[in-house]
This record gives structure tokens, sequence and C-alpha cells, in this order.
């Protein structure tokens, strides 16, 4: 995935990076321009000094050289005429100086002379540097300004959107509290939010019908039911049936309990979706393992291990930490190999359950899904781990699995 | 001879508990609706009340109230379609003396009524006799000829169930739904039913009552030879 920026920081990036390319390619325009104009400027007036000089002497008047201004040679030949930079040294300030040179040759009176003008170029050059340099100052205040500016009223435009953002992020499907959602005068935003508030509702009222569907196809699904147990039950009992019908009519009677607990547990389910677990207190853990662990002795099921060094104490339902743990415990006998041994262990806040298993889980991220069962058994209904899991999300316990050693072991943080 | 009264609206259901019911020779009345029920409860009496909560016109739990505010000497057991904690838990406090979530067995219907009934109030025993059979549900103790036998917790329970369904053909679902709840479901088969079940016949037939017979193979049945 691409790295994300904010969206203000990317804006004033590009208006940064915009202002600074538009800085250096109007300086450098700038440059070649003022100093083609100078250099014009320059030579126009060599010609004009040149052309006074000329003018001097065919007048006959007697002109003066001013080395390295101005030189008057007399020559032999006319040669043409040569415009040049050149370099000179300058005693008066003791350095070398670089001067712009127009050489002419012209005959006057008879007599041929080399007249050569020149014009001390710093003083040009020391202009341009000015121009250049005050157009960068001017680009690079105007553009502070305007980006101090820009990302205020950035900041100020995307504020609707910023905030109706946030409120996105604390939407929930299972709360009932409303999106306060900010109106703008941009209309798309106005138009974003408005589609924010219908899709929201929507999607609520449909979660909220397939709550209260499961739950009611849970609940009216009960009396059907207790209608065919009881009427089983009146069948075995005034009939004559054969050991065949009998042995059929059992198995009816154990789907119907498949049905009840399947019932039970979506019923479960659904309440803690409708946050119908409100009592929260103390509850302590290990005394319900221990209370468990007897249990599922009268069961035969006595292989399982508790070791606690000090009572992990929980806050949370009574009611529903007992079905966790109940759950937690099940799956664990449920799945249990060859090899039947549970071991248990609360340490702090910790608790980790773990039974032998043949292999790895093939898809662990699929475990707490609903009606997600890796081997077919009658006994699972699919919805242990699930219940287990919305019971720890509820109160943010840390729930997970993994696989080493041959055990599979589920461990929940308690908080 | 005991006198029931059955507030079900759901008429298959309330037929197929009085069905079963009738067998031990008890008199039902059937209510179908919330003020035929109340007007039942005003008029007559009736050692046990089975109350369902959700009747067409009204609840349950309101019949109960009038019913304990009349102080009426009567038990109650309360069914309901949900399985709710907070149902049960106002059901009993409201003076209910047991609740039963849908679906059930009849048999455990059965056995839950004569709980109910032998906690004496109801002008019921704390005794269960039968033949040279006694248990006092007291001090949970069974005993044959006056000699206690001596039974695990498990072989009380069972032997407290059959004898309230005594004659009914008795399925291992219907036993290990019995003696283990919710927690039956856990149970790879109903082998180690046979465990408990052989030892408590073991235990009896060596004084002498041979009560507990096979039914259908794989059923069981209290029955007097």
């Amino acid at each position: 995935m691409e790295k994300k920026t904010r969206l203000i920081k990317k804006t004033s990036r590009t208006f940064l990076l915009t202002g600074l390319v538009l800085a250096v390619l109007s300086s450098i325009a700038l440059y070649f321009y003022t100093k083609g104009l100078l250099q014009d400027q320059e030579e126009e007036s060599l010609y004009s000094t040149e052309a006074r000089v000329v003018n001097a002497l065919k007048n006959d008047k007697t002109v003066l050289s001013f080395p390295p201004v101005t030189e008057i040679k007399k020559v032999q030949h006319i040669r043409p005429e040569i415009l040049k930079d050149t370099i000179i040294y300058d005693p008066s300030q003791d350095e070398m100086e670089e001067f712009r040179e127009l050489s002419t040759y012209e005959k006057i009176n008879g007599q041929t002379y080399q007249i050569t003008v020149r014009y001390l170029v710093v003083e040009s050059k020391d202009i341009l540097i000015a121009i250049v340099f005050s157009n960068i100052a001017i680009f690079v205040l105007a553009f502070l300004f305007l980006f101090y500016f820009n990302t205020k009223k950035n900041i100020k435009l995307w504020n609707p959107f910023f905030k109706n953002l946030e409120q996105m992020k604390k939407f929930s499907l299972s709360s009932n509290e409303e999106l306060h959602l900010v109106d703008s005068d941009v209309l798309e935003f106005s138009e974003l939010k408005e589609e924010i508030l219908l899709l929201t509702s929507k999607v609520r009222n449909d979660y909220k019908n397939l709550k209260q569907f499961t739950e009611d196809v849970s609940h009216e699904m009960h009396t059907p039911l207790a209608i065919i147990q009881a009427k089983i039950d009146n069948i075995i009992n005034e009939h004559s049936i054969n050991k065949k019908q009998f042995d059929q009519v059992s198995s009816i009677q154990k789907h119907i309990q498949r049905l009840k607990h399947l019932n039970q547990r979506i019923t479960i389910l659904t309440k803690i979706d409708n946050n119908q677990f409100i009592r929260v207190e103390d509850v302590n853990i290990t005394k319900i393992l221990e209370e468990k662990i007897e249990n599922f002795k009268e069961l035969e099921i006595d292989y399982i291990s508790l070791s606690s060094k000090n009572d992990l104490i929980a806050s949370m339902d009574v009611y529903l930490a007992d079905i966790l743990i109940n759950n937690l415990i099940s799956n664990a006998i449920k799945h249990s190999s060859q090899e039947k041994k549970i071991s248990i262990i609360s340490e702090n806040k910790t608790l980790v359950i773990s039974n032998y298993g043949q292999k790895a889980l093939q898809h662990p991220e699929k475990l707490f899904l609903r009606f997600y069962r890796e081997v077919n058994s009658v006994q699972s209904s699919g919805l242990g781990l699930a219940i287990v899991k919305k019971i720890c999300d509820l109160y943010n316990f840390d729930f997970s699995y993994n696989f080493s050693e041959n055990q599979h072991s589920f461990s929940v943080v308690f908080k | 001879m005991m006198k029931y009264l059955i507030a079900e609206d759901e008429i298959d259901l309330q037929q197929s508990i009085v069905t079963y019911l009738q067998r031990d020779g008890n008199l039902c009345e059937v209510a179908s609706n919330f003020d035929d029920a109340s007007e039942k409860v005003a008029l007559y009496d009736y050692d046990v009340i089975i109350l369902d909560i959700n009747l067409i016109s009204g609840s349950g739990l309101e019949i109960l109230k009038s019913i304990k505010k009349e102080k009426k000497d009567v038990g109650v057991i309360i069914i309901s379609a949900n399985n709710s904690l907070t149902d049960k838990l106002e059901g009993l406090d409201l003076g209910a003396d047991d609740y039963i979530t849908k679906p059930f067995h009849l048999a455990e219907l059965n056995a839950r009524i004569n709980a109910v009934l032998r906690r004496g109030k109801y002008g019921g025993d704390e005794l269960i006799e039968f033949n040279e059979l006694k248990i006092d549900t007291r001090s949970r103790t069974a005993y044959i000829d006056g000699r206690d036998i001596a039974l695990t917790k498990k072989e009380y329970d069972l032997l407290v169930f059959f004898l309230s369904n005594k004659g009914r053909v008795l399925s291992k679902e219907i036993i290990a739904e019995h003696l283990w709840g919710d927690n039956s479901d856990l149970l790879d088969n109903f082998d180690f039913i046979y465990v408990h079940i052989n030892n408590l016949r073991k235990k009896l037939t060596a004084e002498g009552a041979k009560y507990i017979k096979t039914a259908y193979g794989s059923g069981y049945k209290f029955i007097e030879d």
C-alpha cells in the first residue's frame, strides 16, 4: 500500500513545490532578459561614445585618450570593427576589471584611427544580481504569505469534512448513538453528509431488522419444538412401537435437543449484541473453573487439571463468565484427541486452556466465525467459540488461539 | 390423585401435557387463554398450576401475581419460550416454584411437578413410597424395607426421576438431559448412563427390588412386575 499523506499536507506540498519552480524559472528568465537589456544599453552607449569621438576628430578637435575608457591610436590599415569583453588592470583599484570593448577603425581627414571605447561591466552585473535577488525575495515572501493564508483557508474549508470523518470513525453498528454530522456551505460536502446519514441509517436499520429477525425466529421455534417433543414423549408411552421405531424416535429427540441448544446459543449472541448484559461485577474466574471441573467429573470427564497461583478476578457479568468458561472447556472436551488431557492455567489476568490435537487448525482465522467447523461433529453447534469471542469483544478481553507441541491452546486475557 | 391446571395457549402442547399427566390418574383442567386461566385460578383450587408466561391475551406472570396476592396454596411451574435469566428470576421472585424452558420433556415436567408437590406445602409428602421402597427426599436417602441403601448423588437423582415417571419409557436422551442438563450435549454417547443405571439396578436388585426394566433395547422403564 502506498504511504498515505494528509490532505492539508499534500496540498501545501504541491503549493510549495509550484512556488519553488516558479521562483527559479522566473528568476532565470528575468536574469537573461535583464542581462540582454543591459548589454543593449551598454553597446548603445559604446557606439554613441564612439560616434562622439569620431565627430570630435572630424572637427579637428583634440581628443585625448582616457585609458581604459577611451583610446585613440593612429594605425595604417582599416580593419572591421570588434565588439568583445576584455579584462584590463585598473591601477586605481589595483585589480583586474571586466570591460566591454568596442574597437572601430575610421579614416578621418586622411588619417586612419583606431578608436577603442570601453564600458565597465561590473556596474551592470551588480544591477543584474540585485534584480534577480529581489525577484526571489519577493517570490519567497509572497509565497510564504500565500502558503500561510492558503493553509488556514484550506483547514477551514475542509473542516466539515474532517469533522464528519471523525464521526464516521466513531460509528458503531450496535450502538444507537446518533452521528453528529456538520453541515457545510460547500455543495459537495453537504451532499456527502446527506449520503452518509442515509447510508448509516440504512445499515443500522438492516442490522436491527436482521437481529430482530434472528431473535424472533429463535424464539418462535421454541413452541413448535416443545410440541414435537411432547408428542414424541407420548408416542413412546402410549403406543406399542417396535425397537426400530423407538430408536428413530429417540434420534428425533436427540436432534430436538440439538435445535434447543442451537437456539439457546443464538439467543445469547443476540442478547450480547443487544447489550442486555449490563451488570458488571468482580467475578472469581478461578472459582467458576473449580466448580466446572467438579461438574464435568460427574460426566466421567476427569482429565481436566487446573493450575493457578492466585484467584483470577474479572469484571464482567457473572452469567457471561459462566458461559465463557463453560464454552471454552466444552470446546476442549469436544476436540480432545486420543490423549485425553486438558490443562487449564490461570496466571495473573491470563487464562490458557489447552487440549491435545492431531494437527494445527487449517484456518485458525475462521475459528471464531459462526458455524465454522473443521471437523463434522454432530455435537458441535459451531457457536461456542463465536460466543466466547463475542463476550471477549464486549469486555475488550484479548482472545487468541495457537497450536504448539500438539496442543490447541486458547487464551483469554481478562481486564 | 392430584388436580392440575394447565394454562397453555398452544392446544397441541396443552393436550400432550394433559395426556401425559392423566396417566397417573391425576385430574387435569386446561385454560387456553389469559381470561380463562384467571377465572379458573380464582374459582377453583389446584395442587399445581402449569403456567405459560406468554398467554395469547396476557402475561402468565400477572396470573402468578394474583395467585400470590390471594395467598393461594398452590404450586406454580412456569413454562416459557424465552430462555432468559431475567424472566426466570422474575418468575421465581414472584413466587413460582419452578421454571422450565421450551422445549422440555414431559418426563422432566412431571419430575418437576412431583418435586414441587413433595416440598410438602401443596398436599404432597416429603416421602416417596413404592412398595418396599421408601425415599426421604429431605435427607436424600433411600430405604428398602427400612434398610438404607447407599446411593451416589446421580443414582439417587435417577431413582427419584424413575419414581416420578413410573411406568413411562425413559430414553437415554431424556435421562441424560435430566441428570446433566445442557452439558449432556457434550457426551459422545450415552454409554456411561448404563453405568449409573446398572449400578442403581444392582443395588436395588440386591435387595429384591427389580423394578428397572429395559424397554425397546435402549430405553428404561420403572415398573412393577
